[in-house]
């Protein structure tokens, strides 16, 4: 089936995500739009209006009612969903590198850069606490004196935070004391991007050092690995399939060295269970920047380099296909 | 006690009578002279003082006094270059000089300079000087007359050197280093997937280099070349060469040629230094000025010569004395270029035009030095030698400028070897050439002509009836190189590095392109000895990304893309020349299909066998799989409450799990647009 193409923004995808049930496609870019689309056709909704610098991550509340995204304008913004009005924006020292909401919508959490002397700081609010928000004051503030944080996604109960650092290392932050109750490092470089999967059981890692990995969310032990010889920049796991998606790209220096012919930049589709490549999807003419798979697992997005996000529907004969065995 | 004898010496001397000086009569001196007078001692001259420093000349000219001035000039002036004489003596008989002398040095290791250097030192037809030490003699003399036999050096024992030849399913093996020269690693060519034999790291220090017949893996370090076989490969032999960067093997194996830009002085050419490989041995060492075109010593194909060019010079020597042969080098003026046929001793040389001279191609067998064939060519610019595989045709590249034009035309010379008086047949091309091939064990030659991007490849036929047929021409190719099959009929035309990695096979017994495929970027295409097999690879050293190495049938079928972190070279192993003759592998030709049987089944059971594996391994994998889900789902179901309170008793945990939730909605879709022109209004 042909995928349908986005073309909302007019600099590099950094993130895109489904809210809860799937009908809404969030995407941020480097051009400091915050764009929200039907998934279902294609046809944008409207856009959050407010940051003035590079937005980074974006995430939704179960309900769909609250947006918040993050910026390299020092600030991290809560939006409403249906109206675009901007909420709340919460100022920080340096960029807002990653951000999410609870499993109950009410507390937020947000990652600041090391930049310019400030060091990264790992920002809890506590929405049902206005005071918090009108003071601009976390409950709870943890700095991280080593590896700053790249990527970072809520626990499944809202007790903790799973973060990932510069140099590979993957940290869970208590959201109650801001103790680091348990850490691994499996990978050898940055992690680019953590998602869960839907139940929130599991999470996938990607890794520039060229491999994507599969983690239990509560204990850390590491479940599954994917490797590739490309940088990966984004993964998802299949919501109804024991399939992981990957999108990668290659060093900046290197791009016009390698095969610049059109559309050949892939989304490459793993088994989770066998670790083996089953099939790739062409079409970006950059890097793929970030992925997500639609809740239903019928259909997944990419969002590129090239400023574009496609939005895929599964052929039938994706899910009959099986690996023998 | 003293007082008292001093007193008593006193009372004696003073009754008249004089002491006695001399020891007791039982006194013992222990004390001896060395102790005593040690350094002056040292100082008596010795008898064998100076021995050391001493040489003796033989075959002096025997001269009577009135010439003997005028000899000892000579000899002084010759042998005074090697440290300052301080003694001679000239021993005579009836008048004459016996016909050896004596000279001593100041010390001995003038003596030594002069032995090594003036020793056969050739001062007229009739007189070679031989130098030795004097000590030398006292040596030689003490060698006892009852010969004992030299003490057994143990066996070492290497095992089967051969042993990957008798691997039961046929795999060759190749070398493959990677992350970036860290790892070298040993494979099992299998059609699956390469089976790993051996691993090591910093096996070498830059690149490996197999020898000619498989038998060797040659590593560079440092201080040498180290050489492993063997079923283990284990080390066998190790040559000591600091700095060495080249290295170079006989056809037969027996010899090694190392090159070290480090190591020349002047006296003593260490630059190039050939090895006996079974021994170890140095067995000559040689200057060389640049080592631009590798390997400057060339050998004939069955190792009993080995020859190189120097100004206007060709210098052939033999094994094993490492001699030259007849003891000259041949004088060939303007020489350019030369080099051994690879069947037969025979070399193949070619000199520029020289004012009213023409250029000319010769052709010169060896030992005899008989020169079988020469070749006039006029306004010759440049010329090169391609030899066919079994020596069977030498093609001479000639590029001319014909009188009266300004443009370079090139012909190919096609010098048939086996037959009488090597009729030579001239092919014209009218294009620039750009790659130029023979098949290996036949008669046919590719070439690639013309200029990027029309590039065409051409196939010619070279017919015993004495005609050259062009079988077919394919243009406007993506190509820059010619590799055939080391079996000859197959070939692949390939476009490296700047064209991309563009490939076609081509079956030359009709000229059909099998094949037309690409592997990006790639560096370097090796057809495996048996001409099965093609690997294409992207080298680490020519592009950063994507280093990996891919391999095809010879009929361009990709069977496996193997990538390598950081990949840098593969090569074959090569293979010794079959044992059988002729009649054999042609009696097995025909029999093929009995053979082909056996193997039919071999494979079908290892292709089984090989998905049963992975089927296997699948199996395991899930099962761990769908336990770990199982324990996560348990626990998910646990917490189910917990998921309720947090969103305020919204059942979340599946997408329809809250029906309530659901609305229609109608959703327009962008279909088709048509336009219907209503018509005049």
């Amino acid at each position: 089936m042909k995928p349908i193409l986005l073309q909302g923004h007019e600099r590099s995808l950094t993130q895109i995500k489904y809210n809860r049930e799937g009908d809404l496609l969030f995407s941020v870019a480097k051009d400091q739009f915050a764009n929200v689309w039907y998934s279902v056709n294609g046809e944008r909704l409207g856009t959050y209006n407010g940051h003035s610098g590079a937005v980074w991550c974006v995430d939704v509340d179960w309900d769909t009612k609250n947006v918040l995204t993050g910026s390299a304008d020092n600030s991290c913004r809560l939006w409403d969903c249906e109206t675009g009005k901007q909420l709340a924006m919460l100022e920080t020292n340096s960029a807002v590198r990653t951000c999410g909401f609870d499993f109950s919508g009410n507390i937020i959490m947000f990652s600041t850069d090391k930049q310019m002397g400030y060091q990264c700081y790992l920002n809890y609010f506590d929405l049902r606490d206005p005071q918090q928000i009108e003071d601009n004051q976390p409950y709870l503030s943890i700095p991280c004196s080593e590896s700053k944080i790249t990527s970072a996604v809520w626990g499944p109960l809202g007790e903790f935070v799973v973060a990932g650092h510069e140099n590979g290392e993957i940290n869970q932050f208590s959201a109650k004391s801001g103790e680091i109750v348990k850490k691994i490092k499996e990978h050898t470089k940055q992690i680019n991007d953590i998602q869960t999967s839907v139940d929130l059981t599991m999470f996938i890692t990607a890794s520039k050092d060229c491999a994507a990995k599969m983690f239990d969310t509560t204990s850390l032990d590491h479940i599954k690995s994917f490797k590739t010889e490309r940088p990966v920049n984004s993964a998802a796991i299949s919501p109804n399939m024991e399939h992981v998606v990957m999108g990668g790209g290659q060093e900046a220096m290197e791009v016009t060295t390698t095969s610049t012919r059109i559309g050949k930049f892939e989304a490459r589709f793993f088994h989770a269970a066998y670790e083996e490549e089953f099939g790739r999807v062409k079409g970006h003419f950059g890097p793929i920047n970030c992925v997500a798979f639609h809740p239903d697992g019928k259909s997944y997005s990419s969002g590129g380099e090239d400023g574009y996000v496609r939005i895929h529907y599964f052929d039938p004969q994706y899910f009959d296909f099986e690996l023998e065995a | 006690m003293r007082d008292t004898e001093d007193m008593d010496a006193e009372l004696e001397f003073d009754e008249g009578e004089e002491p006695s000086f001399s020891d007791p009569e039982d006194f013992e001196d222990d004390i001896s002279d060395s102790e005593l007078l040690g350094d002056i001692l040292r100082e008596k001259p010795q008898e064998a003082d100076g021995i050391d420093s001493v040489v003796v000349v033989d075959n002096v000219p025997q001269v009577g006094p009135d010439r003997l001035e005028k000899l000892k000039n000579v000899i002084h002036k010759i042998f005074s270059k090697f440290g300052k004489i301080t003694n001679e003596f000239y021993p005579e008989a009836d008048g004459k000089t016996k016909g050896y002398i004596f000279l001593e040095y100041s010390v001995p290791s003038h003596a030594h300079e002069a032995v090594k250097n003036a020793d056969g030192y050739k001062l007229d037809k009739q007189h070679t000087f031989r130098v030795n030490l004097f000590t030398d003699f006292d040596k030689y003399m003490s060698i006892s007359d009852e010969w004992e036999p030299p003490e057994k050096q143990p066996f070492k024992d290497f095992g089967n050197l051969r042993h990957w030849m008798e691997e039961p399913d046929c795999r060759d093996q190749y070398s493959v280093i990677y992350d970036s020269g860290e790892k070298t690693g040993i494979f099992s060519n299998d059609v699956k997937e390469p089976i790993e034999v051996e691993e090591r790291a910093r096996w070498t220090e830059t690149y490996v280099r197999w020898s000619p017949k498989g038998t060797y893996l040659a590593t560079f370090h440092q201080r040498g070349i180290a050489l492993w076989g063997g079923e283990k490969f284990k080390q066998i032999q190790r040559f000591s060469h600091q700095g060495v960067q080249l290295i170079d093997f006989s056809p037969c194996e027996r010899y090694v040629v190392t090159f070290s830009p480090l190591m020349d002085t002047k006296d003593d050419p260490q630059a190039i230094i050939i090895w006996d490989v079974l021994t170890g041995q140095k067995k000559r060492g040689f200057h060389c000025e640049s080592s631009a075109h590798w390997p400057i010593f060339k050998w004939s194909p069955d190792g009993k010569f080995f020859a190189r060019m120097t100004q206007d010079t060709l210098s052939i020597y033999e094994t094993p004395s490492m001699g030259l042969l007849d003891k000259k080098s041949l004088k060939i003026n303007g020489i350019k270029d030369f080099s051994w046929s690879p069947g037969d001793n025979v070399i193949a040389f070619w000199v520029p035009e020289d004012k009213d001279i023409p250029a000319r191609v010769t052709l010169m067998q060896l030992p005899s030095r008989n020169e079988i064939r020469v070749r006039n060519l006029f306004n010759v610019v440049d010329c090169k030698l391609h030899w066919q595989k079994n020596g069977d045709y030498l093609c001479v590249k000639v590029d001319r400028t014909p009188k009266g034009t300004q443009g370079i035309v090139t012909n190919f010379e096609i010098f048939r070897m086996r037959e009488k008086q090597v009729p030579v047949d001239v092919v014209e091309m009218k294009e620039g050439i750009i790659a130029f091939a023979w098949e290996p064990n036949g008669s046919r030659f590719a070439v690639l002509h013309g200029e990027s991007p029309r590039i065409n490849a051409s196939f010619y036929h070279v017919k015993s009836n004495g005609k050259i047929d062009l079988i077919k021409m394919f243009d406007k190719q993506q190509a820059n190189s010619i590799f055939w099959s080391p079996q000859g009929q197959f070939l692949v035309l390939a476009g490296l590095r700047s064209m991309n990695g563009a490939l076609a096979f081509v079956d030359t017994s009709d000229c059909t392109l099998m094949n037309i495929a690409e592997h990006y970027m790639a560096s370097d295409v090796e057809w495996d000895p048996t001409g099965r097999f093609v690997v294409t690879s992207v080298s680490w050293w020519s592009h950063k990304v994507d280093n990996a190495f891919w391999l095809w049938t010879f009929q361009g079928r990709l069977l496996q893309k193997n990538n390598k972190d950081r990949f840098c070279q593969l090569l074959w192993r090569p293979r010794p020349p079959s044992l059988l003759s002729q009649e054999q592998i042609k009696a097995i030709k025909k029999d093929l299909k009995r053979y082909s049987k056996i193997f039919e089944q071999k494979d079908r059971l290892s292709q089984s066998k090989a998905s049963k594996d992975l089927v296997d391994k699948r199996r395991g994998m899930m099962d761990e799989y769908r336990t770990y889900r199982e324990a996560a789902m348990k626990m998910y179901q646990e917490q189910r409450p917990l998921r309720l309170e947090l969103r305020g008793g919204v059942d979340t945990d599946e997408l329809d799990s809250n029906v309530d939730d659901w609305e229609e909605e109608t959703i327009e879709f962008f279909i088709n647009e048509e336009i219907i022109p209503i018509g005049d209004l």
